[in-house]
């Protein structure tokens, strides 16, 4: 919200619903309603005296009801723009002329009661839409209670209870009684997966890993609540890390699983607290559970009014009324040209895969225009005063109850008032957030503070944000520090809040101590290359190049294998499509050379130099070892993929010629291969292994592959109309994307049958020379059983690619996870992006995912490289080192060490050599200023005085 | 009853050098998993492992810490490519020099701990502190009054 509100290309146009849109793409006419504020938009200070003083009461939507707002107000307080609005259908003087605090209390004059809806139009080249979802009502599922008893609440209410602006602050407390609830279960899939009644029958994604999030929450926050389960019919925990995080609720946390959709919840009308009818699937039978609080994880649906807006779009809807895509590998695109869909708008999706969504049509966007550049910034501020004594002010976060969970931030903010040099200190409840990014800036005009200190969370991901909230306010950003108290204190040490806090303030002493000796420094430019390197040409890759390309980027794409296509290119034909895996690589290629990428096949990259818009590349042709050729690019895109488990050794595989992955069963569809179809009337019996290397502690891929449930059961339900008897077993069925619940239920209605293993008794193929019969512990019948197979296939999990992905990290210095996929800069905020400014990361390669996920994530990577592209120049830290020529005596310790040969010995006109540092070569990273005999090398921003103060500070207090 | 209370444990003062690429970006990780680890370190970020001067630790060592951890990437993973080798050898230095200044060669550790090691970090940390607990109190420690 602070960069869209920030931003200097985005204009934000609020209370408005486009009404007509003309035009086609790069020239629409769009008409649309700016619906009356009754506050100015641009007088407003959002100082808040108005919804105090105004005397009507309303339930909070925001709050879901939970808690009551004026009629006057601001829908959350984190809320851009930030301006007060006035509910037109609860305020009295709107209504009937009566009352007119507000007005008579706003010193800045903003209220008028005689602004009208007005019609405004707007001239655009391409059209997102973005408009969620909405949450189902569980008031018409009778059988919870919903609405009728207190306590049985639903997830997003949950939520609420569980932050700290939420109607509790932040505690975790029963509707009926405001007692702190002892046992609290959670139930799955209401209103989801119901192909009858009024549910719906898809999937809605992200409610699993949701109801563990909040279980975890719930039991850190409140050492009162004792028992929490999860009531559920598939764990769908499908994401990079889901896995873990289950793990970490059943195992550290003792959180409950229960597989079974409960019938009812029952109340005891005395107690108000609830008793869930639940089958146990240890013993089978139906038993009781009880429960203070139940928490339904309700459906997500196509939000209120989106066939209108559909229908204002020219755009289609599917049958549940979710935007629809132009097809599966085009997710991000509209039935419109030109109107791009981004998020939950067209089928449920996490924050992760929103965001990627969400980036990706940027670059769709971004073809309807010309020459778009980032619009530079103009600020008039009137310089800080930095050469006084430090004028510091310090800022403590709550981070909602993240810290102050945990910590005693007042304790912290007490403290830090005492600490030399401190002039104002005070607390925020998220000093990120938009409202408080004002209230700093106002802050240090306000006390001229000449420096800052926040103490919230990680300098690696929010420095950079409050570094541009001080230079907004006048103030060198390198005049700025972080204490990061809530990954070094409360989340870390939550069992022990006063020695938390203890460090707490020890941080903070040391970020004061430091701010003391910090220097301002000005960023240096760099000319930024607009050419691109995309590493890989799989789908992802190709992708990439050509979203790139389109927009008129030279591109150069680099695959190793003598063909592009990667995995794709060997699939047999879509489901419910009626073209293969070449044919859509063939389109693709296509486009790569209409849109004039340069492809090299039987090609490595072999060095990487440079930094951010100055790549130098080095490739090697793997066909002539010796040649070799370089390449200037200002940002590079790594795409290669992944590799599939290999199950050499596991479940016969190599052992028996009759077991076979799953991708070795796609050839086999792809040939149409007789050995699928049945002879003399016999039905091939075909059984797939679920799983294999995936979700596995021991090999494999530790998470979810996410792609192999639904690969399986379409390839089932071709089986199936070859005439074979095809059995799936699993652990669970993980059918999470779109349309892909609903080919699970059409797979069970054909006849394909699903039985369940365990992860601790996993099937065992039996036979001699060939495999001839499975044989499995069944646990929902505790009985083992064995079947006959023909066929056994094994649905491989999808792994990191070993020898390429570890020559790129140590290429391109981008970190990797520890399943040794790459990793992303941030889950939620930079799923495309790496630590290393400039690289970025698609597709497999960052986690698995199937041809749909990957598409879209290419994209998202392919907008972030236009964005660095539009720069003309690229702003690199001053933090390098610099060497005071008084103090060397030339002894090229530094030009030694240095890799980047940034330090170079020159002669002076006495005779005598000293050495000087190039800064456009420099990166920073201070090991010649630690080697330097006589201290002549200054590390800016991290000088020895500097962390010498911050050692002292910590040791012995003082500062 | 207060007086009752039996003597308090010994709680080591603990300064860590993280390298901004990999170490501190694992403790990060920590916090993002909620590894639980000992709250007696205090981080120090630097950009890299090389940048910790041989000076820095013994000057937090003349200070009274009871141990000095310097953190950084693995081999190979070094954002500026050698800045941890160079952190090895000033380390094999270090290890003689505070020999000379009579303190325990438990006191200080030198680990890798890459972005990804949330849970290594913590282990690294507890395990360090317990070393570090064992010896005592530093010998350089100003004594409490």
């Amino acid at each position: 919200m602070l960069d869209v509100g920030r931003h200097p290309n985005i204009e934000l146009l609020t209370l408005c619903q486009p009404t007509k849109v003309e035009g086609e793409e790069g020239n629409f006419r769009v008409q649309y309603l700016k619906k009356a504020r009754y506050v100015k938009e641009d007088v407003c200070t959002a100082c808040g005296i108005c919804a105090e003083k105004c005397p009507i009461k309303v339930s909070d939507d925001f709050e879901l009801g939970l808690a009551k707002r004026k009629a006057i107000y601001i829908y959350f307080p984190q809320g851009v723009p930030p301006v007060y609005t006035i509910d037109p259908e609860h305020c009295t003087m709107i209504l009937k002329g009566k009352c007119g605090l507000c007005a008579r209390v706003c010193e800045a004059q903003a209220i008028d009661y005689n602004q009208n809806d007005e019609e405004r139009t707007i001239n655009v080249g391409a059209i997102v839409v973005a408009t969620g979802f909405s949450q189902l009502k569980p008031t018409a599922l009778k059988n919870y209670g919903y609405g009728q008893y207190a306590n049985v609440l639903t997830g997003l209410e949950f939520e609420r209870l569980l932050s700290a602006t939420g109607p509790t602050g932040g505690h975790i407390i029963r509707p009926s009684d405001s007692k702190t609830p002892r046992k609290i279960v959670f139930i799955q899939c209401v209103g989801s997966r119901m192909a009858k009644g009024d549910g719906y029958p898809y999937c809605s994604v992200y409610c699993c890993t949701n109801s563990i999030k909040c279980a975890l929450l719930a039991k850190t926050h409140d050492p009162d609540i004792k028992e929490i389960s999860i009531l559920y019919m598939d764990l769908r925990t499908y994401g990079k890390g889901f896995q873990e995080l289950f793990l970490r609720a059943e195992e550290v946390e003792g959180v409950k699983f229960l597989r079974g959709r409960p019938a009812r919840v029952e109340e005891d009308p005395l107690t108000r607290s609830l008793t869930i009818m639940v089958e146990n699937t240890e013993t089978n039978r139906i038993e009781p559970l009880a429960a203070d609080i139940v928490v339904l994880s309700t459906a997500a649906i196509p939000s209120t009014g989106a066939k209108e807006v559909a229908r204002i779009l020219g755009i289609e809807v599917d049958s549940y009324g979710f935007f629809k895509e132009r097809d599966f590998h085009n997710p991000t695109e509209a039935t419109r040209p030109g109107v791009y869909i981004a998020g939950s708008c067209s089928s449920p999706r996490d924050i992760t895969d929103s965001v990627a969504w969400g980036t990706a049509t940027a670059v769709k966007a971004l073809t309807h225009m010309e020459g778009a550049r980032i619009a530079q910034k103009e600020i008039e501020v009137e310089p800080i005063d930095t050469s006084g004594e430090p004028r510091i002010g310090v800022f403590v976060c709550h981070c909602g109850i993240n810290i102050a969970g945990v910590v005693d931030v007042e304790e912290v903010n007490q403290f830090a008032q005492t600490l030399p040099g401190v002039v104002y200190s005070a607390r925020m409840l998220f000093a990120c957030s938009d409202d408080s990014q004002r209230e700093i800036q106002y802050k240090i005009k306000e006390y001229q503070l000449n420096r800052v200190v926040v103490a919230s969370c990680t300098p690696r991901t929010h420095e950079p944000i409050f570094r541009e909230t001080c230079g907004l306010a006048g103030l060198n950003p390198y005049l700025f520090e972080m204490a990061n108290i809530r990954d070094q204190c409360s989340w870390v040490h939550a069992s022990t809040p006063k020695e938390a806090t203890e460090k707490a303030k020890d941080l903070v002493r040391m970020a004061v101590a430091r701010c003391h000796l910090l220097q301002p420094l000005e960023s240096r430019q760099m000319p930024m290359n607009p050419d691109m390197l995309v590493v890989g040409g799989g789908i992802t890759g190709m992708q990439a190049s050509v979203d790139l390309a389109r927009l008129g980027h030279k591109v150069t794409l680099v695959e190793k294998e003598e063909r592009l296509g990667g995995r794709v290119k060997e699939l047999s034909t879509f489901y419910e499509e009626n073209y293969d895996g070449q044919q859509l690589i063939s389109e693709k290629v296509k486009q790569l050379e209409s849109a004039g990428v340069n492809i090299l096949t039987s090609t490595m990259v072999k060095e990487v130099n440079g930094f951010v818009g100055n790549f130098e590349v080095t490739l090697q042709s793997l066909q002539h070892q010796e040649k070799t050729s370089t390449l200037q690019v200002g940002s590079i895109a790594v795409a290669i993929g992944s590799d599939l488990f290999n199950p050499t050794g596991k479940f016969g595989y190599s052992s028996f010629p009759n077991v076979m992955t799953n991708m070795e069963m796609e050839r086999l569809l792809k040939e149409d291969s007789p050995e699928l179809t049945r002879n003399n009337k016999e039905s091939k019996n075909i059984v797939f292994v679920q799983c294999v290397g995936s979700r596995n502690k021991k090999d494999g891929n530790p998470d979810c592959s996410r792609y192999c449930c639904s690969v399986a059961i379409k390839q089932a339900l071709k089986l199936r109309e070859k005439g074979a008897q095809v059995v799936i077993l699993y652990r669970d069925i993980i059918a999470f994307g779109k349309g892909v619940e609903e080919l699970y239920r059409k797979a069970r209605g054909e006849g394909v049958i699903f039985l369940r293993y365990d992860e601790e008794h996993p099937p065992q193929v039996i036979g001699k020379g060939r495999a001839t019969s499975i044989k499995w512990m069944f646990s929902p019948l505790n009985q083992e059983i064995e079947l006959p197979v023909d066929l056994v296939v094994l649905s491989v999990g999808m792994v990191a690619r070993k020898v390429d992905a570890e020559q790129i990290q140590e290429q391109l210095k981008i970190p990797r996870s520890l399943d040794g996929f790459f990793m992303e800069r941030h889950s939620k905020l930079g799923p495309v992006e790496t630590s290393t400014e400039g690289i970025y990361i698609c597709g497999c390669a960052q986690s698995p995912k199937d041809i749909t996920d990957s598409v879209a994530q290419a994209s998202a990577a392919a907008s972030k490289m236009a964005v660095m592209a539009s720069k003309e120049f690229v702003e690199l830290e001053p933090t390098t080192c610099v060497v005071r020529e008084d103090l060397c005596r030339g002894c090229g310790n530094c030009q030694e060490v240095c890799q980047f040969h940034a330090p170079e010995l020159v002669e002076t006109p006495e005779g005598n050599y000293v050495s000087r540092i190039n800064e456009a070569l420099c990166k920073g990273c201070g090991t010649c200023a630690s080697l330097c005999p006589t201290g002549a090398i200054v590390a800016r921003h991290f000088t020895d005085r500097q962390i010498d103060k911050m050692v002292e500070a910590m040791l012995t207090g003082s500062l | 009853m207060a007086k009752m209370k039996k003597q308090e444990e010994f709680e080591p003062k603990i300064v860590v050098f993280a390298c901004n690429w990999c170490s501190y970006a694992g403790a990060d990780t920590a916090g993002v998993s909620k590894i639980q680890y000992h709250h007696n370190v205090r981080l120090i970020r630097v950009m890299c492992s090389g940048r910790v001067n041989p000076a820095f630790v013994i000057k937090a060592f003349e200070q009274g810490a009871d141990g000095v951890m310097v953190s950084g990437c693995h081999f190979g993973d070094c954002h500026y490519i050698f800045g941890n080798y160079q952190a090895k050898e000033r380390f094999e230095m270090l290890k003689r020099l505070i020999h000379l200044l009579g303190l325990e060669k438990a006191r200080l550790r030198l680990e890798w701990v890459s972005a990804a090691e949330g849970g290594r970090f913590a282990q690294v940390v507890n395990e360090f502190v317990e070393d570090v607990k064992k010896v005592g109190r530093s010998p350089l420690a100003p004594i409490k009054t």
